[in-house]
């Protein structure tokens, strides 16, 4: 990856998602040392355009408004991993040689409605024909799963929300993260509760955004001021429904496809690898990095405190969640931390990327290594 | 006519009342009656039912616990009717997806019966004919309403929301026999609701003795005169109950003692459940009476007309009781509401919707 | 129109229903009438109609809000076990906030899903409540 920029992610009322994603761009292309007659592709990544926006195909008209001409383009929706899926098939692209700079943009306006119409295009990441139909919602899994690992391992609401108020301290040093203010495990008294025990301080906001990358191959590393980062490898696995599972307080599908990467790999990951996780609740948070065997079942909390390089951003909790976009933020701020233009400094040769759709549905990783 | 020699009867019964009850005296406060009108009438509380419960949801019920009752596959069952003036559709037939939803045979007659309050009872006359003229092996008929009334009127205080449903079917099968029925109709305009109209009308004393009591009166004793049979003869007589009055005064009338008349009594504690107010008080008869037992069922609708059926109780009763949920059980299982919840459910708070 | 006539139509079996899939290749049985095996994939499978009881082994008292469905709110949502041996999902309704307990033994009931648009279809399908006959 030779490029990339992202919007602040915030509700952005006053802008379209065009308007996101040029600003995007042209904070990307700068950054690669490329300019726009550069680009042969242009893979772009939204969960709910068609939706949200009316919008089928916006790739099309993203070309045609950033003035890119001869281009493919092609719009990838595939609910919340949307944003890695896009990146796995511009990684495949170039590996195999069948293109040389792909840019790929990742945008969602998820403020475009009130809560109770956004709420419902969200629900749809769930099966329509069992939990859409029974109004069983997103949040509901993750208040199931939650009240589940506070009975298992006898944690409480307060070691919990732990998790929440790490990922506020990173916001806070991270320009483009969209809650940047602390908060305090006192608060969680006050706090509207969404599917009780799931409160407003354990879940992802409402948030637009747009991001940007440039994945190409040599033909394009010398441009850019930075260090470029490789894609190593994207490994994937599906999840039966929760109310299938034998344990829903484990993320077999993170925890298949991490033993499907790390051995193909030959890598292991420790509290110290970089890792950008998907947050989406805070106990999604944990459970995940028990599924990549950073810790044991059940001691998630006990490492958050020894993990540095954690979601440095801010995570889905305080960086926002533009959905279709995430992944590509997720990327951004990979990027920055082995680039050093993050607020902290990581000398560590990999970093970890983790999308994943609801609870666990379908998880994919994405493993990042410094280019030599 | 006379009918004699019955071979068909009462195969299974079901029951069903909403968990919600909303206290009568409350209603009374809240719209300036003085709430001594509650004793007066004999009401104290009503079901209610709740915002994702209808007609359909609450026949379901009943007709699932007369189908358990049974024990008779649901692919046996030739016809299915609902009888209610609370249908959830204007148009599309309330029994359809009962049916589907129980497994009930495709190949069926089935149809939706509007009678006021006895429609359901209706249902249960013409699944009996069906039986006997060997048309169908059994019918399903079933009593449910979610019953309206004008927010203020007297009428609020009862009306209220529950199901009953009967098996009838062979006579050998069944634990209560049909013995004689009468129906007996004319056109009485003692209350009514127009195409559209949310709340329906009512005539309030001229809804006594033209219309409740001289159709139930004259039924009942159309039929005692045809079938010989004496107000001593009956071990119960369950009318249908508006309030808890009506079905004593009635019975008097008739010459019945309050001791066989109190058992089938429901109303005061859930209200005026229209097409399964007779039903339910027969059910609860059932599920206490002995073998050999006769029982007399009058129930009455609006507009109007009553019906007369008498029914000997045999030894399969005993068995059937426990299998489903009785009366008492559902009566016992409660949760008292405010008038504003009461106003959420029945969808009495007018809101955007769309 | 808030949901497909044909869709809904369709899903009559395992929404006014339920039934088990059981899997005569690894054994297991799962909620829902599916056609295949989702633990193994297998297509030898057959159906059963669940009695409808189970137990209810968690559950979350839901305020999310999402359109059609706000009368509906507070909504449990919980997991249940059938006797049968699967775990359903489904929204528990009938129920006293404060008397929600794990374990309660529950049965399964016939009621609305939504009904809020006054011209369109009304959707029915199971919910479960705390047991009538204990």
């Amino acid at each position: 990856m030779v490029g990339s920029g992202v919007t602040k992610v915030d509700r952005h009322y006053d802008k379209n998602y065009l308007t996101l994603i040029d600003e995007a761009v042209s904070k990307a292309l700068a950054d690669s040392g490329l300019d726009a007659s550069d680009v042969e592709y242009l893979v772009v990544s939204t969960a709910f355009s068609e939706t949200i926006l009316d919008q089928a195909d916006p790739s099309t008209y993203i070309a045609q408004n950033l003035g890119l001409k001869n281009v493919k383009t092609l719009t990838i929706s595939s609910g919340e991993v949307s944003g890695a899926v896009a990146l796995d098939y511009a990684y495949s692209l170039v590996k195999a040689g069948r293109a040389h700079r792909i840019l790929v943009v990742g945008f969602e306006k998820m403020s475009e409605y009130p809560s109770w119409v956004i709420n419902k295009v969200y629900a749809k990441i769930l099966e329509y024909e069992v939990e859409g139909i029974k109004n069983v919602t997103p949040p509901d899994y993750a208040a199931l799963i939650m009240s589940e690992y506070m009975r298992k391992y006898r944690v409480s609401r307060e070691d919990i929300v732990r998790w929440s108020v790490k990922m506020h301290e990173n916001a806070v040093r991270t320009p483009h993260a969209q809650l940047q203010f602390t908060i305090s495990v006192d608060s969680l008294g006050r706090a509207l509760r969404i599917s009780e025990p799931v409160t407003m301080l354990d879940s992802h906001p409402v948030s637009d955004g747009a991001a940007a990358l440039l994945v190409a191959d040599e033909s394009a590393t010398k441009k850019t001021n930075r260090e470029p980062v490789e894609v190593v490898d994207v490994e994937s696995s599906v999840n039966l429904p929760i109310y299938l599972r034998d344990d829903i307080t484990y993320f077999s599908a993170t925890a298949s496809a991490y033993k499907k990467l790390s051995s193909k790999n030959e890598i292991k990951l420790s509290k110290t690898t970089a890792l950008n996780v998907y947050d989406t609740y805070d106990i999604y948070g944990l459970l995940t990095i028990e599924a990549l065997e950073i810790c044991g079942r059940g001691e998630a909390l006990k490492c958050l405190s020894e993990m540095p390089y954690l979601n440095v951003g801010g995570g889905l909790k305080a960086r926002g969640h533009p959905v279709g976009a995430t992944p590509i933020y997720q990327i951004h701020e990979l990027r920055e931390l082995m680039s050093g233009a993050s607020w902290v400094r990581y000398d560590g040769d990999i970093s970890l990327a983790h999308s994943m759709s609801g609870p666990d549905n379908n998880a994919w990783l994405i493993l990042l290594r410094r280019w030599v | 006519m006379k009918y004699s020699g019955f071979k068909s009867g009462i195969i299974g019964w079901g029951a069903y009342i909403p968990v919600y009850r909303i206290k009568a005296k409350d209603i009374a406060r809240l719209w300036g009656f003085d709430e001594r009108i509650t004793d007066s009438l004999w009401i104290e509380e009503k079901a209610v039912a709740g915002v994702d419960e209808d007609t359909v949801t609450m026949g379901w019920y009943a007709a699932r616990s007369a189908l358990v009752r049974a024990g008779v596959d649901p692919r046996d069952v030739g016809a299915v009717f609902v009888g209610t003036e609370s249908k959830p559709y204007a148009v599309k037939p309330s029994s359809t997806i009962i049916a589907d939803a129980l497994g009930i045979s495709t190949r069926k007659l089935s149809t939706d019966l509007e009678f006021a309050c006895r429609a359901g009872s209706e249902g249960v006359r013409i699944a009996v004919s069906l039986v006997e003229s060997g048309t169908v092996r059994y019918g399903l008929a079933i009593g449910s309403d979610t019953a309206q009334a004008n927010p203020g009127d007297v009428l609020e205080l009862t009306a209220s929301s529950g199901a009953a449903a009967y098996l009838v079917g062979p006579a050998d099968e069944s634990v209560a026999v049909f013995e004689a029925l009468v129906t007996y109709v004319t056109d009485t305009p003692d209350f009514w609701r127009r195409e559209g109209s949310r709340y329906p009308a009512h005539g309030e004393g001229f809804t006594g003795e033209p219309a409740y009591f001289h159709h139930i009166v004259t039924a009942v004793t159309m039929l005692m005169s045809e079938s010989g049979l004496k107000p001593s003869d009956f071990d119960y007589a369950v009318f249908h109950q508006p309030n808890g009055k009506f079905p004593l005064q009635v019975g008097r009338m008739l010459g019945f003692p309050k001791e066989k008349v109190l058992p089938g009594i429901v109303t005061p504690w859930i209200g005026n459940t229209y097409n399964a107010s007779a039903l339910l008080g027969l059910a609860k008869i059932l599920e206490n009476s002995k073998p050999g037992q006769r029982i007399l069922v009058a129930p009455f609708g609006s507009g109007a007309g009553a019906d007369a059926v008498s029914v000997l109780v045999t030894d399969k009763v005993l068995d059937r009781v426990g299998r489903a949920p009785t009366v008492e059980e559902l009566l016992s299982r409660k949760k008292y509401i405010s008038y504003a919840e009461y106003a959420k459910f029945r969808s009495l708070i007018h809101r955007n919707l769309g | 129109m808030r949901h497909s006539i044909s869709i809904f139509w369709r899903l009559k079996d395992n929404h006014y229903k339920i039934y088990v899939t059981k899997c005569r290749n690894c054994g297991r049985a799962s909620s829902f009438k599916r056609l295949r095996c989702p633990y193994c994939g297998s297509q030898n499978i057959e159906y059963l109609e669940s009695r409808g009881f189970g137990e209810l082994i968690n559950y979350t008292i839901s305020y999310y809000r999402t359109e059609g469905s706000e009368q509906y709110l507070p909504r449990v949502v919980g997991l249940v076990r059938l006797d049968e041996g699967p775990v359903i999902v489904g929204e528990i309704t009938d129920v006293d906030l404060n008397e929600l307990s794990v374990g309660a033994r529950v049965e399964a009931v016939l009621r609305k899903y939504s009904s809020e648009d006054p011209n369109g279809l009304i959707y029915y399908g199971l919910k479960f409540i705390p047991v009538i006959k204990k």
